[in-house]
């Protein structure tokens, strides 16, 4: 078993539950490679989930403590979690697209807003795989699923001149970067810094899903088919290329945005203010 | 002993402190929103922590999740609020998270009157979430007193029994004025019969144990414990599972430590039962003030008439309908919500009758009327409150 698996992933959990080809393992195994390389230890860091594949694929894989939230609500309990434990435990979620920009992208956006030391890690299979495949808020315009059997049509998050990196970012997130699973180092270098960021940290990981997914969108379940669609869209965000040219969705891969440590961080904030109010009430 | 004039929402407030709360996160809604304001001066106070949060959903969730890290935890809010409250309600059951929440009831289904008593949320506060296989808690005070003291046990019960526990007020006890005690020492506290327990850690590793006792630690994140706590259907560990087995052990849990241990947390008080009343009045929260005065009236007059006042609603006390007689529920609805469950739970023989207000008390000239013609058999008036197909 791999040297990080052993030290820090519950047996019970190995092998992973997630389908055959499915990219999740390789966003996991980099959150787990950068907690490594950062020298944390099992009891630094508590691992929560939510719900769909993501959520249920990673919720308790972690040798320490873990949580699964409601569906879209993790970021509200880890909010109040947050209050509660000490400032050196680092909270690391592993969620789902429909999670974290569809069903609870309110309390999402609030946690940027505060700047919650969170590194939240969203893990996007491109729509509602875990259900069977219905698209969903990062779907690519005009690609089939089971909800969208002639092809997306909704506007999403993602094109369009619209990047829900960009709405993070205005709602006060301090760190934002988006990696595809099927990049290297360079992503685990940037969920590295998303940790070390006392504020609000999130990376966007799209990874491809072959059972549901590929299987309606590409017509294939072949592994070779859907990570070759990934290839050619993971695109460098200084990289120049002819977007027109492919006429599709590119994955610009990178750190959009390191405002680290340059906001105050809510838990801590609050812990000040109230030890102010309590001096002024002694 | 600090006695002073103030509302159910500082009683709350108060209450919560001396429970040990020390994080609340709500949202504003009439007419709960002062024990947000005095949560938000009282805390700091105290080392506590206040949060505005971007609705219900996230207000119980910040709540759960604090209690979840090891704070003691309450919101507060009504109807529509409470409704919201379904999504944490149920991960805080599953899980067994100790957590305390107050609805303060106002009248209508919606936003209804926002400014006006409700006791519409009885049925609600029994399934505050989906998918069945629990029993809850509720309390319900009648006064600024009982409001303080009953927080006090909610949090008490919360921490026993790791679960939410719902204060079921209504707008006339949050809003009203009236005499508040509150102790300022441990030996006070202890002469007003609270008892307050400190948070507990469970260091597992069976976290989720299938058994019906009580007193177990709730799981507390951030100890290294190895604990998981989820959504899911648990394992005695916690792992997420799919076997219908652990379900049928987590919804034994989670029933019967409940039902199982019912006499810790029944509470009532009851009035001329001595002598086999033929009429018991049947009442719970601000009504059953003015139901208590015109079953004083009645007894003056020589009318056998008793009174039952519920102070804890769930699980419902039906060992206390011990008396056959014609039972006359007394609520703020229409539609006869506690008449249900007095009818189910009311000997063989007995009568249920039922009288709703809207938004108002009734007087104790209108129950004098219903209490006379009940003892005489004369069938009631019929008034918009009145049901006589009970």
């Amino acid at each position: 078993m791999d040297y990080l698996a052993t030290k820090y992933l519950r047996p019970r959990k190995i092998p992973s539950t997630a389908c055959s080809g499915c990219g999740l393992g390789q966003i996991h195994k980099k959150v787990v490679k950068a907690i490594d390389e950062l020298g944390l230890d099992v009891g630094d860091v508590v691992w929560g989930t939510g719900i769909g594949c993501a959520g249920r694929q990673t919720f308790a894989t972690w040798k320490g403590d873990n949580f699964a939230g409601t569906h879209g609500r993790v970021y509200a309990l880890a909010t109040g979690l947050r209050i509660a434990l000490p400032p050196n435990k680092k909270i690391i979620l592993t969620v789902g697209d429909g999670d974290a920009f569809g069903i609870g992208f309110n309390h999402l956006l609030n946690c940027a807003r505060r700047n919650v030391d969170l590194t939240v890690i969203v893990c996007d299979n491109l729509g509602y795989m875990s259900t069977g495949g219905q698209y969903g808020w990062t779907t690519p315009e005009g690609y089939r699923t089971d909800s969208s059997p002639y092809g997306m049509w909704e506007p999403n998050w993602m094109q369009g001149g619209r990047d829900v990196l960009n709405i993070l970012r205005e709602a006060g997130a301090t760190f934002l970067a988006r990696h595809t699973s099927i990049e290297g180092q360079e992503a685990v270098e940037s969920i590295k810094k998303a940790i070390l960021n006392k504020g609000f940290s999130l990376v966007h990981m799209p990874y491809p899903c072959v059972t549901n997914f590929a299987e309606r969108a590409l017509g294939s379940r072949r592994p070779a088919v859907m990570y070759k669609w990934f290839k050619e869209r993971t695109v460098k965000l200084n990289e120049r290329v002819d977007e027109k040219a492919l006429g599709d969705i590119y994955f610009r891969t990178g750190i959009y945005y390191d405002a680290s440590n340059s906001r105050p961080e809510f838990a801590e904030a609050l812990r000040n203010r109230v030890a102010e109010i309590q001096r002024r009430f002694r | 002993m600090k006695r002073t004039l103030d509302t159910g929402n500082a009683a709350i407030t108060e209450g919560a402190i001396i429970a040990g709360c020390r994080l609340f996160a709500g949202y504003p809604i009439t007419p709960a929103t002062e024990i947000a304001e005095n949560m938000s001066r009282r805390l700091p106070q105290v080392g506590g922590y206040y949060l505005q949060a971007e609705d219900e959903l996230a207000a119980l969730h910040i709540c759960v999740g604090a209690s979840l890290g090891g704070l003691k935890a309450m919101t507060a809010t009504s109807g529509p609020g409470y409704i919201l409250y379904a999504d944490p309600y149920g991960w805080a059951i599953g899980s067994e998270i100790p957590v305390v929440i107050v609805n303060a009831q106002r009248v209508g289904p919606v936003s209804g009157i926002t400014g006006a008593p409700g006791q519409g949320e009885f049925y609600l506060s029994r399934y505050p979430t989906q998918g069945g296989n629990f029993e809850t808690i509720v309390l319900a005070p009648n006064s600024v007193q009982e409001a303080f003291t009953l927080t006090v046990e909610a949090f008490y019960l919360a921490e026993r029994f790791r679960t939410p526990v719902t204060l079921l007020a209504d707008q006339l006890v949050t809003d009203g004025w009236e005499t508040l005690i509150i102790p300022e020492t441990e030996e006070e506290i202890q002469a007003m019969g609270l008892k307050v327990i400190p948070r507990r850690i469970n260091e597992g590793p069976e976290f989720y144990p299938a058994t019906d006792e009580i007193d177990i630690p709730p799981v507390v994140l951030g100890h290294n414990t190895g604990a998981a706590c989820s959504d899911w259907t648990p394992t005695a560990e916690g792992y997420d599972t799919e076997e219908v087995e652990w379900q049928h052990k987590h919804a034994y849990r989670l029933i019967y430590k409940i039902r199982n241990h019912k006499d810790l947390i029944t509470r009532y008080e009851s009035y001329f039962l001595e002598d086999d009343p033929e009429v018991i009045l049947v009442s719970y929260g601000s009504p059953s003030r003015v139901v208590k005065s015109a079953v004083k009236a009645a007894r003056e007059k020589g009318l056998k008439v008793g009174g039952l006042r519920l102070i804890s609603l769930w699980p419902f006390p039906d060992e206390i309908f011990t008396k056959t007689a014609k039972y006359l529920s007394v609520e703020l609805n229409y539609d006869g919500q506690l008449v249900r469950e007095v009818q189910r739970a009311m000997p063989k023989g007995s009568e249920v009758h039922f009288m709703g207000k809207c938004g108002e008390l009734p007087t104790v000239a209108e129950l004098m009327e219903l209490i006379e013609a009940l003892i005489k058999g004369q069938p009631l008036k019929a008034k918009p409150w009145e049901m006589e197909a009970w």
